[in-house]
């Protein structure tokens, strides 16, 4: 169970989270919806600890850590039960497809070059790139790249995914194969938190959707209650105005 | 007297075996305060980075203090200035350090390798900041601690920034060893002053001095275009996967 208790955060005087609860149970994959800057995104970097939230309390299996006052070790705690896939995918320009994949389980893992190489070249196949292990993120798509930051993700075997906007970055020609991937993974099991735009996408991959909007989550159900029967009519205003623009060729 | 032998050319390159015999105290000169700078240069740009209170506004402090300085006249002060404080310790503790034991080519190494420090520090902090946050977010994202992170992903990266700079600063650090006669040190350039002063041939000997300057320079500047070939990414992998059909 993963459970984020009173999230607070701000910005000056911006408040972006305005005291979230969120509980994900094991398998679970939940969608994060909302228009821009209600703070999705900075949920899940406060779950990473990549921003430091004023009040809140993240719990992940048996580790529960007081996010506002996190010492260096419970970063590095948290950072190794969850994994991050980045917008702008964020791959190591120096290193290879290969290497990038390797480095958390060297370094973080300690697992000798052997038995990373081993499990990086598993999670390339696995996202259909292992052909292409030797090249260096500049000689890739953003797709491509994309995909080796879900392998690097993954190698890490988190208890937690977090997807930060996967596919926003991307030419429109590229999202396919990265959803693909995110499907085949979220089918594997991993409990996933994903924050996007891509509605029909969310329809298909989401187990649980949630509505965020000025830092407060506003609605939580099913895909079917959220985009069908959604309870307040600013849900619905937002979906019908959404799924206006959500041209077909990008359903996969 | 003869207009031909105005200029002895033939002196020019006669001397430079004699001059030569000085270059390895040049280098010595020269790759110590670079290695020192390197280090302590590394050392202030992450306090500044860092913003470590105090430390910070010292090092802000120290960096204005060299580059608003001249080397020669920091040279003087490290020549005066480091007897002077030994004086005082012996004073002020009873101690017995003999002034006149410390050998010329420690005030010369204090004085370079403390200017060049300033500078690499520059040099340093802008090619560390130059580093693309994104992966620093990724790898601090993978579990790595600011340590890991910054020997495996910030520094791999900032030193292809930083080399061609941190070159020209070695060039520089090189001739600026000549300048260290004035701690008494024999290097190249006070070698030539005497054997100048043997025949009176200074211009033969200065030509003499610029060509090796000139030449080692050149040397310098092809190992570091080696240097930076070899830490560029490479242009296209041909072992494996389908080339040509790279994006």
């Amino acid at each position: 169970m993963i459970g984020v208790k009173n999230l607070k955060k701000r910005f000056g005087d911006n408040v972006v989270l305005d005291g979230v609860d969120l509980t994900i149970q094991q398998g679970e994959v939940i969608a994060i919806i909302g228009p821009s800057g209600t703070g999705k995104s900075t949920l899940l970097r406060c779950i990473d600890r990549l921003e430091r939230p004023e009040e809140g309390e993240l719990q992940i299996g048996d580790l529960q850590v007081d996010l506002s006052r996190a010492s260096r070790k419970d970063m590095i705690n948290i950072r190794k039960r969850t994994a991050m896939v980045f917008q702008n995918w964020n791959l190591f320009h120096k290193k290879t497809a290969l290497e990038n994949v390797m480095e958390g389980l060297i370094v973080v893992k300690k697992l000798s070059k052997e038995q990373a190489r081993q499990i990086a070249e598993e999670q390339l196949k696995n996202v259909g790139l292992y052909e292409w292990r030797n090249h260096y993120p500049r000689h890739l798509s953003g797709g491509q790249q994309q995909r080796v930051a879900i392998a690097r993700a993954l190698a890490m075997e988190p208890d937690l995914l977090l997807l930060d906007e996967p596919t926003s970055a991307l030419d429109p020609e590229l999202v396919g194969e990265v959803l693909e991937t995110i499907l085949k993974v979220a089918q594997e099991g991993y409990t996933m938190l994903l924050v996007s735009h891509e509605m029909s996408f969310v329809r298909k991959v989401a187990t649980r959707v949630i509505f965020m909007e000025n830092g407060h989550i506003i609605e939580d159900g099913t895909p079917g209650e959220i985009f069908n029967h959604p309870k307040s009519d600013r849900v619905r205003d937002f979906v019908r105005k959404i799924e206006m623009f959500n041209a077909p060729e990008y359903v996969i | 007297m003869e207009a031909k032998d105005l200029f002895d050319i033939k002196m020019v390159f006669s001397n430079i075996p004699d001059i030569l015999r000085f270059l390895p105290v040049t280098m010595e000169l020269a790759v110590g305060a670079m290695i020192f700078s390197l280090v302590f240069g590394l050392l202030i740009a992450l306090i500044r980075m860092k913003r470590i209170r105090v430390l910070s506004q010292i090092a802000v402090l120290f960096i204005s203090v060299i580059r608003g300085t001249p080397i020669l006249v920091q040279l003087y002060v490290t020549y005066y200035g480091i007897p002077m404080f030994l004086k005082y310790l012996n004073i002020k503790n009873g101690t017995a350090y003999n002034v006149n034991n410390v050998p010329g080519i420690i005030y010369a190494f204090v004085a370079l390798a403390i200017n060049e420090s300033a500078f690499n520090a520059e040099i340093i902090r802008a090619s560390l900041q130059s580093v693309d946050k994104g992966q620093i977010e990724a790898a601090h994202s993978l579990g790595m601690t600011y340590f890991q992170v910054l020997r495996r992903i910030i520094l791999p990266e900032a030193i292809e920034v930083a080399l061609p700079s941190l070159g020209n600063s070695f060039i520089g650090l090189i001739k600026g060893t000549s300048l260290a006669f004035t701690c008494a040190v024999v290097e190249m350039t006070a070698q030539g002053r005497i054997i100048a002063g043997r025949n009176f041939r200074y211009f033969e000997v200065y030509c003499s001095l610029a060509i090796i300057y000139w030449v080692i320079t050149i040397i310098i500047e092809r190992i570091i275009k080696l240097l930076e070939k070899k830490m560029a990414i490479p242009e296209q992998i041909v072992e494996t996967g389908k080339e040509g059909d790279v994006a």
